[in-house]
């Protein structure tokens, strides 16, 4: 009875006390179970997608004394197997075309057989450049090599029987040629495998006709596949599904008792992006776990605005008699209450935020896990409840008498934490933890290729948490120590708010040290978190971007696979496009370095950065425009991986002897080059090792200047230029227009796989709101609390204005540090995060990308915040309540 | 005559539907005037004191001041009161709540935080002139109240029972400090006391009775 009476009493007296104390913990709630939302959409979206971006889930290579019907009948009773085509691969000797007197010729190559349908049922897995693809294919390179094209008779050599002919009916692409020719059982952790350089596709029938006859001289030179596509859907975990397609596929190795072994495709993408949620992961903890403690903070501090009140309640209760345990029941009863409307609210908010931001309402990616992120949540909620308001009541009622409960403004003693200067020491360790982590070359995250278990450097915490907390304590010492030190200078700062009341404004501020040092630094907590959110997530969106570029080479890139390359004339019809800036050429060759193939690019030094990024951290020593012009000032110079650097021990200024072909007789020729510099990132280059040379040079020394890439630089939407270019081009056949757009969407880094923008979203809403609540609800709470000083001061002649001058300086003294303070915590914390998890940046960034249109937004809502509660917390005190007057 | 610094008629005072803390009162407060308002516990008084000092208004009837001006522009050195409850503001510490009203009405900190040191000096504050409220006994808290009210040499100065908490020798010099300063300045003093020894010490005496203001038996002229 008592209990209900006194949650009425609370809900009719102290209903902005128990509204702010909702509002915190439905936002600490709120963005904690948002972030579940966010897993369960991340996960779940990253396995969807690497599951996706597989053509061939698994490829069964049966045993050389396999029997080929006996495993055809287990694969198709598997339950889990949804479609399997069964594939040959025979070894050539060579292949060899005449044409004109002329015959050209190839090394050792690959024949594969592949049944009707192969290219729909896996469709990824062939791309057709000409023709209609069926029949006999040609790989693209294999063409190139042999100068062939449709209708051309190639010969197909076969160790220890005579050679075949089939006459070619289209080119081919072999995008996934790595995981297609990939070495079935070999061990994850040997060297990869480079794929053929020549190969045919035959329809099944020709193929059983040419090299079964082959298999019974030479059974190593053959072997058969069957290429599967296992049922979906995995589970959302990518983890899980990793784990899952690992064990689905030794169940049918088991089944099939030896009879062959299987290469995992699927689980080799769900590898990767598996590590990729653990980078999910680590942005929850790094991103999201600071808004949550905050938002906690924000909880705690609301209720504590009410703490001298509460402490007197409970002091008169004392004095009429309730027992400590009585306090302690009242206390929990406020505490259910708030409890349960915050968890209630703070639910609602993360499913409708969640809703927005990635258009899911799922709490979990499975059913255990939403379970889990709505019970954790309700546990952070009630928790945080019972922390903020029985806790201090338990401490009160223990250690307080009556008469010191009763206080309300006491000459606290220094922390402990201060006189330790545990701030100090901890922004110390901050600055250590980094230089350590920054040594270890930011390995965070470890997942070595194929083993199930991956680890996280959790050391590399230490930085951003020091950071975090030693700012949070500092920002306390530097309002405290203002407040107390500083009241002079304090007193002539307040001057144009406070006038004549400056100096008592100033001994009144240094009195309330601990309610401003507490709002100081939630609210240096909000900017930070807003600073830092908005930092990291621009600069990863930013770099999502210059990775899209990187690998679509500029806004928009259009291309061709024919041997000739693009006529010169294209270039020209190009830069009249409306939306077009420039257009650069990009020369694309092979060359031997040594035995190792490596891809090379010509280009216009001196130009090529009108058209594409050029960004610093795409070239050793950070600076992209002087390695650019070294290069156009050496017309033999060029710039190679470190990898290349490494291996060859090579020192600037060293001769490189590469081999290249020739356009006149298609056979590799030696080129002279001078080594100037090491290239790590390269528009459309790929990942491992490449090379950067002069075009000018390249075309002199092979004897041909096709270009097959052009980059073209978009003044507007890429998507749109790239759509005139299209129109403009029209008829011309063989090329390919793609913008940065298409590639935005379809690259599978990590830097895309993990939805940042949702997360974006969802962090700087909360951002927003966490802010306004620390400066507003704090503050207008603050005001409400001490209604009866504010009286008092009214009732001795304190004009309204006189009164708001106490209320401005806290507000002034609040915000500027708050922000001020919060602001070089946050661009810190931003630094730190960027340069920690440079593992989801590929390339890294430059620099950071400041969001200052957010910022500014976030700086207005705060203030406009303050600026409200500070002209409500005035009106209010403008005519005291009867009942404050009538109690003075 | 002088224009009286309060003139109320018919002044009535309604809590919610059913209590009448003052029921039409009539009266006028002179320069010098030295009243005491005497009734037991719950009567009325404080109410009174409230509205004449302008900080509640009247339900029903009429209060101004006219040598004082309207309730609007009422500053510290009109109207100066010594509250019943605990009143000093927490934050600030003895001198400084003592100077507020000085502050307040515009004087220089210095001017204000001398003429506060000499106030509380005279009501035996010297030695918890730095100390915080909650740091002071009931009976210092009392007396630097009674401090505040009289440190801006207001017109009229009105206290509620402003020696509750001080013991007999007490009572009779914070009452000496109170009466010197109020002769010395020509304000008028109303004190709302339960305790005769005050009273006595004031040469009017009001009563009040649930809320019936009787101003009659004893208006007898300085």
């Amino acid at each position: 009875m008592v209990a209900l009476r006194w949650t009425a009493g609370l809900l009719r007296r102290r209903t902005a006390r128990t509204a702010g104390a909702v509002l915190g913990l439905a936002l600490a709630v709120g963005l904690f179970a948002s972030l579940g939302v966010f897993f369960a959409a991340t996960k779940s979206q990253m396995t969807r997608r690497a599951a996706a971006g597989v053509p061939i889930d698994w490829q069964l290579q049966l045993a050389r004394s396999a029997d080929a019907a006996a495993v055809a009948r287990t694969v198709s009773a598997t339950p889990y197997v949804r479609t399997a085509l069964a594939v040959g691969f025979g070894d050539t000797t060579g292949l060899r075309v005449s044409a004109g007197g002329n015959v050209q010729t190839t090394g050792p190559g690959r024949v594969l057989g592949i049944p009707p349908h192969y290219a729909a049922t896996f469709p990824g897995e062939i791309r057709v450049l000409l023709g209609n693809g069926i029949g006999v294919l040609l790989a693209q390179q294999t063409a190139a090599n042999l100068h062939a094209s449709i209708g051309s008779i190639v010969t197909i050599g076969r160790s220890g029987l005579p050679p075949v002919a089939v006459s070619v009916d289209g080119i081919i692409d072999l995008p996934e040629a790595d995981s297609l020719f990939q070495s079935v059982g070999v061990s994850a952790t040997a060297a990869p495998q480079a794929p053929p350089d020549d190969v045919v596709l035959l329809p099944s029938v020709p193929w059983h006709r040419f090299f079964d006859p082959l298999a019974a001289v030479r059974p190593d030179a053959v072997t058969l596949q069957y290429h599967i596509k296992i049922a979906r859907p995995l589970p959302a975990d990518p983890a899980a599904a990793f784990t899952q397609s690992l064990a689905l596929a030794k169940n049918l190795e088991v089944r099939l008792a030896g009879a062959g072994l299987i290469g995992n495709n699927v689980a080799a993408r769900l590898d990767g992006a598996r590590s990729d949620a653990l980078y999910g992961q680590l942005l929850f903890l790094f991103l999201g776990i600071p808004g949550a403690i905050l938002a906690a903070l924000v909880t705690g501090s609301v209720t504590a605005a009410g703490a001298v009140r509460r402490r007197k309640e409970q002091a008169l209760l004392r004095i009429r008699g309730a027992t400590p345990q009585r306090l302690i029941g009242l206390a929990a009863v406020e505490a259910t209450t708030v409890a349960v409307a915050g968890v209630g609210l703070g639910l609602g908010l993360a499913a409708v935020a969640g809703h927005l931001a990635f258009g899911s309402f799922r709490f979990g990616a499975s059913t255990a896990e939403a379970i889990g992120w709505l019970g954790a949540a309700a546990a952070l909620g009630a928790g945080l409840a019972f922390a903020a308001i029985v806790l201090p009541a338990w401490r009160d009622a223990r250690n307080l008498t009556a008469v010191a409960a009763r206080s309300e403004v006491g000459r606290a003693p220094k922390p402990l934490w201060l006189r330790l200067r545990l701030d100090l020491l901890l922004l110390t360790a901050a600055g250590l933890s980094f230089w350590r982590t920054s040594k270890s070359g930011y390995k965070v995250v470890l997942a070595p290729e194929g083993v199930p278990t991956i680890s996280v450097s959790y050391m590399s915490f230490l930085a951003p948490f020091f950071l975090w907390t030693g700012g949070a304590l500092f920002a306390w010492r530097i309002a405290t120590t203002a407040l107390v030190r500083g009241r002079g200078v304090l007193a002539k700062a307040l001057r144009p708010v406070a006038s004549g009341l400056s100096g008592v404004v100033a001994a009144s501020m240094s009195r309330q040290r601990l309610l401003l040092a507490r709002s100081l630094t939630i609210m240096a907590l909000a900017s930070s978190f807003a600073v830092s959110t908005a930092v990291f997530n621009s600069t990863y969106s930013a770099q999502a971007r210059v990775d899209a570029q990187l690998t679509n080479g500029a806004d928009v890139n259009v291309s061709t696979a024919a041997a000739a390359g693009i006529d010169p004339n294209v270039a020209a019809r190009l830069r009249t496009v409306p939306g077009v800036t420039a257009v650069e050429p990009l020369q694309h060759r092979f060359a031997y370095v040594g035995n190792d193939l490596q891809d090379l690019y010509g280009i216009d030094a001196s130009n090529i950065g009108r058209a594409a990024t050029m960004s610093d951290a795409y070239f050793a020593g950070g600076n992209a425009r002087a390695v650019l012009a070294k290069l156009a000032a050496i017309p033999d110079g060029v710039l190679v991986s470190e990898e290349t650097v490494h291996d060859f021990q090579l020192q600037p200024g060293d001769l490189i002897r590469l081999r290249l072909q020739s356009a006149t007789d298609h056979a590799y020729h030696v080129v002279p080059f001078h080594y100037i510099g090491v290239a790590r990132e390269f528009p459309t280059a790929p990942r491992d090792s490449f090379l950067i040379t002069n075009m000018s040079y390249v075309s002199r020394a092979t004897g041909s200047a096709a270009v097959p890439n052009l980059l073209v630089k978009a003044g507007g939407s890429p998507g749109n230029v790239a759509a005139q270019i299209r129109r403009v081009l029209g008829g011309t056949t063989g090329i390919t227009v793609k913008d940065v757009s298409h590639e935005l969407k379809a690259t599978l880094s990590a830097l895309t796989a993990i939805d940042l923008a949702g997360l974006t979203r969802l962090e700087l809403t909360f951002a927003f709101l966490l802010s306004a609540a620390a400066s507003g609800l704090l503050l207008g709470l603050g005001l409400v609390e001490r209604r009866r000083l504010f009286a008092i001061a009214s009732a001795l002649g304190a004009r309204t204005r006189q009164l708001a001058s106490f209320v401005w300086s806290e507000a002034a003294f609040v915000t500027t540090g708050g922000i001020v303070i919060g602001a070089a915590t946050g661009w810190g914390l931003a630094y730190i995060l960027v340069k920690t998890l440079t593992g989801v940046f590929d390339p890294p960034p430059a620099h950071l990308f400041v969001p200052w249109n957010y910022l500014g937004g976030v700086a207005t809502v705060t203030i406009a915040a303050v600026v409200v509660a500070a002209i409500l917390g005035v009106r209010a005190t403008r005519r005291p309540a009867v009942e404050i007057v009538r109690d003075l | 005559m002088d224009e009286p610094l309060v003139r109320a008629v018919s002044v009535a005072r309604r809590y919610g539907a059913s209590v009448d803390a003052m029921r039409q009162a009539t009266f006028e407060v002179h320069r010098r005037d030295a009243v005491a308002l005497v009734g037991p516990s719950g009567s009325g008084k404080s109410t009174l004191l409230h509205l004449i000092a302008g900080l509640d208004r009247p339900t029903s009837g009429e209060i101004a001041w006219p040598a004082l001006g309207p309730v609007e522009v009422l500053r510290p050195q009109h109207v100066g009161v010594a509250f019943q409850g605990p009143s000093l503001l927490p934050p600030l510490n003895v001198v400084e709540n003592v100077a507020l009203p000085l502050l307040l009405a515009g004087m220089p900190e210095p001017d204000a935080t001398t003429l506060a040191s000499e106030m509380i000096g005279r009501f035996d504050l010297d030695m918890v002139g730095d100390k915080l409220p909650e740091e002071l006994s009931g009976g210092q808290a009392q007396r630097a109240n009674v401090a505040r009210a009289l440190v801006a040499r207001p017109a009229l100065v009105l206290a509620d029972e402003p020696t509750g908490q001080q013991d007999r020798a007490s009572v009779q010099r914070v009452l000496d400090v109170v009466i010197a300063i109020v002769e010395q300045t020509g304000a008028a003093l109303l004190v709302a006391t339960h305790d005769p020894a005050v009273a006595e010490r004031l040469r009017v005496r009001w009563s009040v009775s649930a809320g019936e203001l009787d101003t009659g038996a004893s208006l007898w002229s300085r």
